[in-house]
């Protein structure tokens, strides 16, 4: 057995999870063509918290997932659930593969292509909406929808520098980025004055002690 | 009394002979219905048990698959799609009227090109030797007169290193698990047998054919004896349903 859990469970899992993916890439058909230039890989998703392995084929129609796969992967990648969703969602994926907990074999550029195109998604709402409820209220309801989400995202961008501000600079409860900064710097220069003044002592004690002998 | 070899058909003992053209005639009367019926007994379940028979087949592109009593073609679309066309897919089964339904279904879906259907007994596989990368079998064996011959014919027909996959009811692991499958298999189903497909018979066939059945151990040795190496199996929904693999060496 590869997994300590009913194969039933693990693979009815993935059949979800695999429909979820699928339907909203269906909703990007932008992803396709980045996916199918992914065909020939097979990406391996080792989590030891949860333990889980999960095995990407990205193909041209979507992403088929499995929770086995017999032969060679173009790349595995071993971490925790956390260490996946800090690389799912970061901008730089090469630079979270690198500073990241994850502990990777194989080639890094397919899964770095793998990650914009999945990080890039831009779902389009309407095209569902209009095929429901038709062209107009469809295309209405859509539109409000994009302008929620953007007032959302703006509204989160703006709450998250306010509550920074407020933290850093009203309630001092948290120095700024800037401060902190400057104070390692200052940190770092103290530690070198203190290694010099160390050693400065040391030849004195050394010349000392050739006087006295 | 009759001389001749017996088998078993559900729980009663017939002439070997007989039991291919009596498992036809339930086929035959299910067949219509037959993919309703799989997803109202098994609660839908019964495509995850393939879909985990696909992921362990290994299957790949320009692979040659033979999928034997692939009934309505669940399996062989699958691996169609994965074999892609320059691979090729034989769907085959020894009951024509299911045929004639898993054929049409595949070609209503748009599938050909890479799928050819065969009817064919697993016993005497009308196949050269060494014919394909993969061979499965999903809830047929237990239908075949001779499981032995069935097996020895299998391997003949994988290249070496080749997969064979059997897909098969099982016995479940849980004393309770086996309580309540038991009650379900013979006192629900044929009644869900009658109401749908208005013959409760079958049902009460397919029931008593899961409990003569080897388990999941016999089943492996018996792959062990026909030839088979690297013998494995996989409980799934603790042992209702188990899938062997074995390899052509």
């Amino acid at each position: 057995m590869t997994t300590a859990i009913d194969p039933t469970l693990h693979t009815a899992a993935l059949a979800a999870l695999e429909a979820g993916v699928n339907r909203a890439l269906n909703l990007a058909p932008q992803s396709k063509p980045g996916l199918a230039r992914l065909e020939d890989c097979v990406f391996a998703l080792h989590c030891t918290a949860p333990t889980l392995d999960v095995y990407l084929h990205p193909n041209a129609e979507g992403i088929r997932l499995a929770g086995t796969h017999q032969g060679t992967v173009t790349t595995s990648i071993k971490g925790e659930a956390s260490d996946f969703t800090e690389l799912a969602t970061s901008s730089d994926p090469t630079a979270t593969l690198i500073n990241g907990n994850l502990e990777l074999d194989g080639d890094s550029a397919p899964l770095v292509a793998l990650q914009r195109v999945l990080a890039t998604l831009d779902i389009d709402w309407e095209a569902p909406l209009v095929s429901t409820l038709g062209d107009v209220a469809g295309h209405q309801v859509a539109q409000i929808l994009r302008h929620t989400f953007s007032w959302g995202k703006q509204a989160s961008k703006g709450l998250t520098r306010q509550i920074e501000e407020f933290i850093h600079e009203e309630a001092r409860l948290s120095p700024p980025r800037l401060e902190v900064e400057d104070f390692y710097r200052d940190l770092q220069e103290l530690g070198l004055r203190v290694d010099r003044m160390q050693s400065r002592a040391e030849r004195l004690r050394l010349r000392l002690q050739s006087l006295q002998g | 009394m009759s001389d001749k070899e017996t088998t078993h058909f559900g729980y009663k003992e017939v002439e070997k002979d007989a039991k291919a053209g009596m498992v036809a005639d339930v086929f035959h009367s299910v067949a219509a219905r037959y993919d309703l019926m799989n997803d109202l007994m098994s609660g839908g379940i019964h495509r995850i048990w393939k879909r985990f028979t696909i992921e362990l087949s290994g299957v790949r592109k320009k692979n040659a698959v033979l999928d034997i009593a692939g009934g309505t073609g669940d399996l062989a679309a699958r691996f169609a799609a994965l074999v892609g066309p320059e691979g090729r897919v034989v769907l085959a089964d020894i009951n024509d009227s299911m045929l004639q339904v898993g054929r049409d279904k595949l070609l209503d879906q748009g599938q050909q090109g890479n799928i050819e259907f065969v009817q064919a007994d697993a016993q005497f596989l009308p196949f050269p030797d060494d014919s394909f990368d993969c061979v499965t079998i999903a809830f047929g064996l237990r239908n075949v007169t001779d499981i032995n011959m069935a097996l020895r014919s299998m391997l003949r027909v994988l290249k070496p290193g080749g997969r064979l996959l059997v897909l098969e009811f099982s016995k479940p692991q849980n004393a309770l698990l086996s309580k309540a499958y038991d009650t379900y298999s013979f006192r629900v189903l044929p009644v869900m047998g009658r109401l749908v497909t208005n013959d409760s018979e079958s049902y009460q066939y397919l029931a008593e054919s899961i409990r003569k059945h080897p388990d999941q151990n016999t089943l492996k040795d018996m792959m062990e004896d026909a030839g088979f190496c690297q013998c494995e199996y996989h409980n799934m929904t603790g042992g209702v349903v188990a899938l062997h693999r074995g390899v052509k060496a």
